[in-house]
């Protein structure tokens, strides 16, 4: 218990330091930092339509936060959730504008696609990694540059709708994820990423096969002696994680574009990573993370408007969120290592 | 009162009138730019002209990066019409028209100004750029130095101009359309060989095309291809032959090698609608504001680099030529 009070204390104290450094960065374009928090917070929860706008951000943060749990848990680092997202979010789209079927088994067939695509996606260097060890973070980081590009290529050379504008043509509205309120594009998506975090967290605290996932991320030599088939746990698991991945792009496709574009959605999959390991790869507290991560999002877009401020401000502190966190993590790994041995990372 | 003192008074109180007068206009008009591309080409040109008519004209501007996310526009054109604070709202992206067409139809009291294109939506106002007239004058200029041939460095005697464009697509036939004809009316003998890329974001292809028209006698190739074209001018430099740029001042993209740039002046179209409002002149939703050679928002500039080069009848006959067309007298055809 004491140790999970410690790990929160240190959660919020990256925080801190980044809103107090990035407090600093304010102050240099003659701006108030009071009046730039005020800003976020109205811009964020200043009315229902914008709290709806804060939930629309936070959800593709929070599926491809969960996708990043998935893996960070057995203590892999799938860096690739950008990509299988990309993929995710094409192949929903080319599903939803090429076939004609009844409403729900049209969406239902996409959300499929879509999954299948963010694991067809991770599926190579899965199998390099559960077969030959090679590093995943490298495989799955280059493996988002070819997403972003074969998407664009996809969208530009061969899906094009006519016209000026570099994008697919809409999908039918069959495959339409449906929105939740009239005045928001805020949609179900929101509740499959809240659904699937719960599940992902009663999989991994209360089912053998999650405990087994667990063991491998704290200790792979022990649980390999313990008779775990590492290497076929490694390959689903990394699926697994893909698959999130790429479900996160058909939510934002058939929820809130209802097209492919180009500049899709990018820098969601790197949201997510930070939002799982701000939250130490819990799904529940990666929940609360993406909102953290969602409303300062959201929020900037006010700020942009209404001060002097640039919106890149938030980039700002969430890249000192990153350096915060990644400092703890090393903190962290040196003085396991010198105790526990083999760990990479520790949740 | 000695004289000296009387001035300086009579000074300070016709610079304390003009603040003033600037600051009851700085008052009444508020002006917005929505884009992701303030820091390129284009864009700069855009705040360039924002910052002269905040200087001269005395109005408040605010520029609004969308940055590149799709799921960000919408959210920030509702800010800024929401807030009902500004007079006019320059949009230029195309990847913003879908949340400029919706947040247009909700708001319809707020103006958007879309840059540099026209939708179908009545409701936004469209400043557009008379991109035949000034690609007329590209042509004339290719066709004048063609018709030189090897008396100037760096030419030989193919008496044939190149055109390379991106997509075959209306807007690119306009282009093309004024640098045939300019082509003709200046030098009629002069053969053009046009090639499309099919693309827009291919380089080397616009390269490789460059070339291929090198080796069919042509000296000068006019991109209108946006990065293809980039393809273009770096095939210029690397075959020591000429090429032209468009949409922004390209010249230095191949120092030397780029003759001449056909501008597309978004400052120029920004500053005078700013203009129109600090005047008071109403704008019409749906109108369509054409700059074109004769208001100045299009215009061939001659490269620093390669101005020296070009024989003084040359030039002489392009003004002539720019006269003509302003004054009527040539009307430049165009393609919808």
């Amino acid at each position: 218990m004491s140790d999970r009070i410690d790990s929160l204390l240190g959660q919020a104290l990256a925080i801190l330091f980044a809103l107090g450094l990035g407090a600093i960065v304010i102050l240099t374009v003659d701006e108030s930092p009071l009046r730039v928090l005020v800003t976020l917070l109205n811009g964020a929860f200043g009315n229902p339509e914008r709290i709806a706008g804060t939930l629309l951000q936070t959800t593709p943060i929070l599926i491809c936060g969960i996708a990043a749990c998935i893996s960070l848990r057995a203590g892999l680092f799938n860096i690739g959730i950008e990509g299988q997202l990309f993929m995710g979010g094409f192949w929903a789209t080319w599903v939803g504008f090429s076939f004609n079927l009844p409403p729900v088994l049209h969406l239902l067939l996409a959300m499929a696609v879509a999954i299948i695509a963010g694991m067809a996606w991770i599926a190579i260097p899965a199998f390099f990694r559960a077969r030959y060890n090679t590093n995943e973070v490298v495989s799955t980081i280059l493996a988002n540059y070819v997403a972003i590009l074969v998407t664009s290529y996809l969208t530009i050379n061969i899906f094009k709708r006519p016209g000026g504008l570099s994008e697919t043509p809409p999908i039918h509205e069959s495959a339409y994820l449906p929105e939740l309120f009239s005045f928001s594009r805020l949609n179900w998506g929101l509740i499959i990423g809240l659904v699937l975090a719960c599940a992902v967290h009663f999989f991994f605290t209360r089912m053998s096969r999650g405990y087994a996932v667990s063991e491998m991320g704290a200790n792979p030599k022990f649980a390999e002696y313990g008779g775990i088939d590492i290497k076929r746990q490694i390959f689903v698991v990394l699926l697994a994680s893909g698959a999130v991945g790429g479900l996160a792009g058909g939510v934002e496709a058939l929820g809130v574009h209802h097209r492919f574009m180009e500049g899709f959605a990018p820098g969601f999959g790197f949201d997510g990573v930070i939002a799982a390991l701000l939250a130490n790869g819990s799904p529940i507290g990666t929940i609360f993370t993406a909102l953290f991560f969602g409303a300062l999002r959201s929020g900037s877009l006010l700020l942009e408007v209404d001060t002097t401020a640039s919106r890149e401000i938030i980039t700002v502190i969430q890249a000192l969120i990153i350096l915060a966190v990644s400092a703890q993590i090393t903190i962290k790994r040196r003085a396991s290592d010198s105790t526990a041995g083999e760990r990479r990372w520790k949740f | 009162m000695s004289s000296w003192s009387r001035r300086l008074v009579a000074l300070c109180g016709a610079t304390a009138f003009a603040l003033a007068s600037q600051a009851a206009l700085a008052k009444d008009v508020h002006i917005a730019a929505i884009s992701g591309y303030f820091a390129q080409g284009f864009g700069v040109s855009i705040v360039n002209g924002l910052k002269k008519a905040e200087k001269d004209l005395g109005v408040k501007v605010k520029l609004v990066d969308t940055g590149n996310r799709a799921l960000d526009y919408e959210e920030q054109f509702n800010n800024i019409a929401k807030s009902g604070e500004y007079d006019l709202v320059f949009v230029m992206g195309w990847e913003l028209v879908d949340a400029l067409q919706k947040t247009a139809a909700a708001y319809p009291n707020t103006k958007f100004v879309f840059i540099d294109g026209v939708l179908d939506s009545k409701q936004i106002i469209y400043a557009n750029f008379a991109q035949n007239q000034g690609s007329f004058m590209a042509g004339a200029l290719a066709a004048l130095m063609a018709e030189k041939g090897s008396a100037v460095e760096g030419l030989g005697d193919g008496k044939a101009i190149g055109f390379v464009g991106g997509r075959d697509i209306p807007v690119i036939r306009d282009f093309l359309a004024g640098y045939e004809q300019g082509a003709k009316t200046a030098a009629p003998d002069i053969r053009l060989d046009s090639v499309f890329a099919g693309t827009f974001d291919d380089p080397a292809k616009g390269s490789e095309l460059t070339m291929a028209l090198y080796g069919q006698g042509s000296d000068i190739v006019y991109n209108v291809a946006g990065p293809t074209g980039e393809g273009v001018l770096q095939a210029s430099a690397a075959a020591d032959k000429y090429s032209i740029g468009v949409d922004i001042d390209q010249c230095n993209v191949a120092p030397g090698h780029v003759m001449a740039s056909m501008l597309k002046k978004a400052d120029v179209a920004v500053y005078s609608l700013v203009k129109d409002v600090v005047d008071g002149k109403g704008i019409e939703p749906g109108s369509i504001h054409t700059y074109d050679l004769k208001s100045g928002g299009v215009e061939l500039l001659l490269c620093p680099q390669v101005v020296d080069k070009i024989p003084a009848d040359v030039k002489a006959r392009l003004e002539a030529l720019k006269t003509d067309v302003i004054d009527g007298k040539i009307t430049v055809a165009t393609v919808k």
